[in-house]
């Protein structure tokens, strides 16, 4: 891909003494569906409002589809643009919410109530259009807000939290169909949500922000796997992260009494402080140190059953390891109890 | 002559200085002489007074700045307009009137804004030292020896030493009362006693004629070292200072009050069938009445000065003054003019007026006024 | 519309509400106030000084705080009981009672003096009325009292309807969730009601205690000179052309009605917004059967009705019943003669009665298309809140904040003298100049009501609506406005009713008798005596105009409430 989607280049943002973005710069492909995550307050709406027009950053550019826009107003940057809230009109039906985006492009009047009745269809809410938004349960009107945005046939679609204020299986629902939707236009799309899960599953790539920064850009299986930071390591996916210290051989790390190896391309100096991280579905629970598999460098850790979670096809359980919390994700058919050994395979092992 | 005027002149020529001898009661070979001059005069002036004035024709656009109750339906201002209008063929007269009369005029000659009217018609003498006070430049021409008839006017009248106002009218302050309430106080000295108290009704002689009026006859009487004083007694006795005539003889109307600071003529307009008199009874304090002359002068600016001495010369004639009398409700300033009718019936006229001079005035009205206010708002 | 013609509203609306208020309003009153910090030609304190250290100036200050306080007081104790009933309880009327609240306002002073007098005077209907109860009479006519209950007649009904708005943005479910939570419904109106009422409150106060801080007619025309406030004392100073000492005045008075204006932004922007899906508390029905009348409430707001007839219907309906009696009591209708005489007159200097209706309505009208605009443009620059944007905006709302004299005599001196500009003398007067001051006069009352309002709106339509292409002028009129329609039609019911009522600058900048309004023609009628003096022929005129007035805030109601969704 080489036409450009959204470029963004040193991007700065304060609002009175605070800093709300500081010297973004992110390029998203055209077609991509990129997703900005992070807590709260780490910038990533500022950014897309950034891109939207509706903050003037007080340094940096932004192009759009390889325009720059940057001190454009937002009504002509050809975005489209949905907020959690939903922000329909609540003084227009649904159908004139989805027209109203194409009174302000040049096409005749007459394809217009086409195209509205097109993208009604395509979010599958056709037969409410003559609805008053307040009329409509949120995943409805969620849907036709972005209908909405979508009307215009902007360049670049914008979706600030779109689902947060939905119950979770809607918002499953709704995020596979803004997939589909989104995939079957190819349209550019920059979405923002604090829900690091929703962040995976959706999108091409992902920006993991904090404290007006970017953290990492990448997609989401490196992001999950290959996490640049402690802190992407810990915000995205359930993670163990622990503190210690590299040992002399400078092959493992001192966590505790355990010496849990390092993976063979950390290049730690010894003595040095180093995060270890392992993901719950990485550590195996057993009886013992028995199993088969175990090479030197595997590590066993004993631990206490604290809590176990029913997720279904897992369970989740909380072990207490040397006054730490360890999270650990089974598949086996009871729930552990008492006292375990944890496995630990180095390969699994990330340093950071 | 029953009637006699306390208020001399020192001689008959126009610009003669004002003098008071009311006080002091010693000028009566001068008044009586003064007037019987002038009553001659009058004679003369109203038998050529109509036809003298259309010797030459006149034309044009005379505007005339004026108070707002002199204008409108029988009004003196309008019919002084449709008569000279009709007498004159080619003159239109218009009317200004500002709602802060006079100042307005004083005002534009300070701030250098041209000034477009042509006669001022109702100023009195506080306003006349107010608007001297105010500017270097005089705002009023020096006219009355060019308007025909102005020597007619009762030389008691006349307030302006240089000559500029023309009186036309005026009114003579006193008390109306109810008697079926009050006894005639007959004094100022009475007004503090218990027996009038809460029964007074004054106006604010910071904004009102008949307040200010009112105000100076009590400092004529108890001197400017006294009045404050008195004012104090007054005030005491639960005197009501309201912010204009209207207000004041409205609530005297509606019975707030059974005496109210108002002018000698209340009886014109409330005599005949159905009125109970006994509420329009006219107390002369110390046997005075406060003369507040109305006058007239052109404006110095004025671009039609000839024009505007015709109107003013005009509403010194006799059917003018009559007019004028009926239907301002005020005396005639012209010397042995009788309105006769409904004024020339119930009219008082009051047996000593008084007035302060133009000379007594300036310099001093501002303070005194200012000193009284300033001592009634602190209560 | 076109793009860049769209693009450039906004700005140049912004421009010419300000240049709007330059020629009107700033300059007039920038060109009296430098008086007070001027003398000899130079800049010098000595004007200030000399009335900063004169007793009888801090006694003058002194009392006039002193008479605000007291209206005030009074004005949020007849307010309150009005609010309560009109945001708790439903009955037959609540709409138009609540749409009539904002007559008072519209009303003259001089009207309003009249009515009051032929009230509560010695041979009042007050009085009448206590005489049938075995009471009385008392004695109100110029004194502290009578001043402070006029006071309050104008103010109340300002208290009542931010109370009454505030009341009904109060979330039900707040409540709900206190009384679950045990509160009694006291202790819940305690915790949960009344901190939100407290900002509309103390910003009605605030305006009170502004309003009749600087209130001049009805102190002039109710009180004595013994009252006399700071506003009285400038208008004598004025009349003695005393302007270096008025000006003094005048900007000590303006300074501290400016910092009032602070303190009632910063309570206005207190008030707690609506929040989506609030629900407001639902309405008890004021009568269920008779046995609802031994309700304690119920009984109390019987007693409250009661205080209304006498506080407000009493003096109107004695202006009415003033309007067809002689002085000597008996009925007549020569008053209203007179009007048709006035009408029918072709005498010079008479104010006809049907062109001055018509020229109130027109200038009405027309002050209410530029107000309209002019205060929604300053609602949206100050619902920015950006940094100083509360300065700017309490300058932006100085119209309040200015002594009606000051800006008179500002006029005067400026736009009806003219000012010389390139060697020419350019006079601002007739129709279009009382249009703009009228506007003027009225705009700070539409932004007070749109501010808020526009505040509460979700800034995330406006973002929506300008992504999708709508310029920030296009997304105001298709989104923000049609959804704060309820605020502009009160802020458009304000406008014509201050345009209604002014009298001051009307008469100064009126060319003649043929801009004369209402009011005009009703000040001029108090000085007709060809009745003799009486004010039959004001009150006959005063009874058109209340009926003017209401008429047109029915008008008013019904297309706004046709508009409102």
């Amino acid at each position: 891909m080489t036409t450009p989607g959204v470029e963004i280049e040193g991007l700065t943002v304060g609002y009175d003494d605070v800093t709300a973005l500081d010297d973004v710069s992110l390029s998203v492909t055209d077609g991509e569906f990129f997703t900005l995550v992070g807590p709260s307050g780490c910038g990533k709406t500022t950014t897309l409002r950034s891109i939207a027009g509706l903050e003037s950053p007080d340094r940096g550019t932004v192009s759009i589809g390889g325009r720059g826009v940057t001190g454009e107003p937002p009504e002509d940057r050809e975005t489209g643009i949905v907020f959690q809230n939903y922000a329909l009109f609540p003084h227009m039906s649904v159908r004139e919410n989805v027209a109203y985006g194409l009174q302000f492009r040049d096409s005749p009047a007459r394809d217009d109530d086409e195209r509205v009745t097109e993208l009604l269809e395509l979010v599958e809410v056709a037969d409410l259009a003559d609805r008053d938004p307040d009329q409509l349960s949120g995943g409805q009107q969620q849907r036709v807000a972005l209908a909405r945005a979508l009307a215009p046939e902007p360049a670049v679609l914008l979706l600030d939290e779109p689902l947060s204020a939905l119950d979770a299986q809607l918002r499953q629902r709704l995020r596979v169909q803004i997939k589909r939707i989104q995939s079957e236009l190819g349209i550019t799309t920059v979405y923002v949500t604090h829900d690091q899960a929703e962040a995976l599953a959706i999108s091409d790539r992902v920006a993991v922000m904090r404290e007006g920064r970017v953290e990492q850009v990448a997609t989401p299986e490196t992001v999950y796997r290959e996490p640049a930071t402690r802190f992407v390591a810990e915000f995205v996916g359930d993670n163990n992260v622990f503190d210690g210290v590299v040992a002399p051989d400078g092959m493992r790390a001192t966590v505790g009494d355990a010496a849990i190896a390092l993976p063979a391309d950390s290049d730690r100096d010894r003595g040095e402080s180093v995060a270890v991280a392992v993901r719950p579905e990485a550590i195996t629970v057993g009886r013992d140190g028995s199993d088969t598999a175990a090479t030197e460098r595997t590590v066993f850790l004993r631990a206490t059953v604290e809590t176990v979670e029913f997720l279904g096809d897992a369970y989740r359980v909380h072990c207490e390891w040397q006054g730490r919390t360890l999270v650990v994700k089974t598949d086996a058919d009871e729930p552990p109890a008492g006292e375990v050994a944890l496995r630990v395979d180095p390969a699994d092992v990330r340093a950071l | 002559m029953r009637r006699r005027s306390f208020l001399t002149r020192t001689g008959a020529g126009l610009a003669g200085l004002t003098a008071l001898s009311g006080c002091t009661g010693d000028g009566g070979d001068g008044t009586e002489s003064a007037s019987t001059e002038s009553a001659t005069d009058t004679e003369s002036v109203t038998d050529e007074g109509t036809t003298t004035g259309t010797v030459e024709e006149l034309s044009g656009t005379l505007s005339v700045a004026t108070y707002s109750s002199f204008v409108g339906e029988d009004t003196a201002g309008n019919w002084l307009k449709s008569e000279f209008e009709s007498e004159h063929p080619d003159v239109t007269v218009e009317f200004e009137t500002p709602e802060n009369g006079l100042n307005r005029y004083i005002q534009r000659k300070s701030e250098g804004a041209p000034i477009d009217a042509d006669l001022f018609v109702g100023l009195n003498t506080g306003e006349l030292v107010r608007a001297d006070e105010q500017l270097d430049e005089t705002l009023f021409a020096t006219a009355s020896d060019r308007i025909e008839g102005a020597d007619t006017v009762k030389p008691e009248l006349q307030f302006d030493p240089d000559g500029r106002v023309v009186p036309y009218d005026t009114g003579y302050i006193s008390l109306v009362y109810d008697e079926g309430e009050v006894d005639a106080p007959g004094t100022f000295d009475a007004l503090l006693e218990p027996a009038y108290e809460d029964a007074l009704i004054a106006q604010n002689a910071q904004q009102s004629d008949p307040g200010r009026a009112f105000l100076l006859w009590t400092i004529y009487n108890k001197d400017p070292d006294g009045y404050l004083d008195y004012w104090e007694g007054l005030v005491d006795n639960g005197v009501t200072i309201l912010s204009d005539w209207e207000p004041a003889y409205n609530a005297y109307s509606d019975e707030e009050a059974p005496m109210v600071v108002s002018y000698s003529t209340d009886q014109v307009f409330y005599h005949g069938e159905g009125v109970d008199m006994s509420r329009h009874q006219i107390g002369f304090l110390n046997d005075q009445g406060y003369a507040n002359p109305e006058g007239m002068a052109q404006f110095a600016d004025s671009d039609d000065a000839e024009l505007a001495r015709a109107f003013a010369s005009f509403a010194l004639t006799a059917p003018a003054q009559r007019e004028i009398a009926t239907r301002n409700v005020q005396f005639p300033a012209v010397e042995g003019v009788d309105p006769g009718g409904d004024f020339g019936e119930y009219a008082l006229e009051p047996p000593e007026p008084v007035t302060f001079t133009y000379d007594e005035l300036s310099d001093n009205v501002s303070g005194w006024i200012d000193e009284w206010a300033r001592q009634i708002a602190s209560n | 519309m076109d793009a860049r013609v769209d693009r450039l509203a906004l700005p140049v609306g912004v421009i010419a509400t300000l240049a709007t208020l330059l020629v009107v309003f700033y300059y007039p009153v920038g060109s009296v106030l430098v008086g007070a910090v001027r003398a000899g030609g130079q800049l010098s304190l000595v004007p200030l000084r000399a009335v900063l250290g004169d007793p009888f100036y801090a006694d003058l200050f002194g009392f006039t705080a002193y008479q605000a306080l007291l209206s005030t007081v009074a004005s949020v104790l007849v307010g309150l009981p009005g609010a309560y009933l009109l945001a708790r309880f439903e009955f037959p009327g609540r709409r138009f009672l609540r749409s009539v609240t904002i007559l008072p306002f519209v009303l003259p002073s001089i009207m309003v003096a009249v009515g009051f007098l032929a009230m509560f005077g010695r041979t009042g209907l007050f009085n009448d009325l206590l005489a049938v109860v075995g009471l009385g009479p008392v004695e109100l006519t110029f004194t502290l009292e009578i001043i402070v209950l006029a006071h309050a007649f104008y103010n109340a009904p300002l208290v009542t309807r931010l109370v009454t708005a505030a009341w009904e943005s109060v979330d039900a479910r707040r409540v709900e969730t206190a009384r679950t939570l045990g509160a009694s419904p006291l202790v819940a109106f305690r915790d949960v009601v009344a901190p939100q009422l407290l900002p509309a409150l103390l910003t009605a106060a605030v305006l009170t205690f502004l309003f009749t801080f600087m209130s001049f007619p009805i102190v002039l025309a109710l009180g004595g000179l013994e009252f006399a406030t700071v506003e009285v004392w400038l208008f004598a100073r004025v009349r003695d052309l005393a302007l270096t000492e008025a000006a003094t005045l005048g900007a000590i008075e303006t300074a501290l009605s400016l910092g009032l204006i602070y303190v009632y932004l910063r309570f206005e922007a207190m008030q707690l917004r609506a929040g989506g899906g609030s629900r407001s508390i639902g309405r008890e029905p004021l009568l269920a059967g008779w046995r609802s009348l031994l309700d304690p409430r119920r009984l109390a707001l019987l007693c409250y009705g009661g205080v209304v007839l006498v506080l407000f219907v009493g003096p109107l309906a004695s202006l009415v019943v003033e309007s067809v009696t002689t002085p000597e009591g008996q009925f007549t209708t020569d008053y209203y003669a007179f009007l048709l005489a006035q009408q029918a007159s072709a005498a010079t200097g008479t104010v006809q009665p049907v062109p001055a209706i018509t020229n109130s309505l027109l200038f009405a009208a027309g002050a209410l298309v530029l107000a309209l605009p002019m205060g929604v443009v300053v609602s949206v620059v100050a619902a920015r809140e950006t940094r100083g944007s509360r300065v700017a905006e309490a300058l932006l709302t100085a119209p309040l904040a200015v002594s009606g004299i000051v800006l008179g005599l500002g006029m005067l001196r400026t736009l009806v003298f003219g000012t010389e500009l390139f060697g020419h003398r350019l006079t601002v007067t007739g129709p279009v100049a009382i249009v703009a001051a009228h506007a003027v006069a009225g705009y700070p009352f539409v932004t007070r009501t749109v501010t808020p309002a526009l505040r509460a709106i979700d800034d995330r339509l406006v973002d929506a609506a300008r992504s999708l292409g709508a310029s920030r002028t296009t997304a105001l009129l298709d989104v923000e406005l049609p959804l704060i329609a309820a605020a502009l039609v009160a802020g458009a019911a304000f406008a014509v009713a201050i345009s209604i009522g002014e009298f001051d600058t009307t008469v100064l900048l009126a060319e003649g008798v043929d801009s004369a309004t209402m009011p005009v023609a009703l000040e001029r009628y108090t000085g007709n005596r060809s009745l003799g003096p009486n004010l039959g022929p004001a009150t006959a005129m005063g009874t058109v105009l209340l009926a003017v007035t209401t008429v047109s805030f029915v008008v008013i109601d019904r297309v706004g409430g046709r508009w409102e969704r």
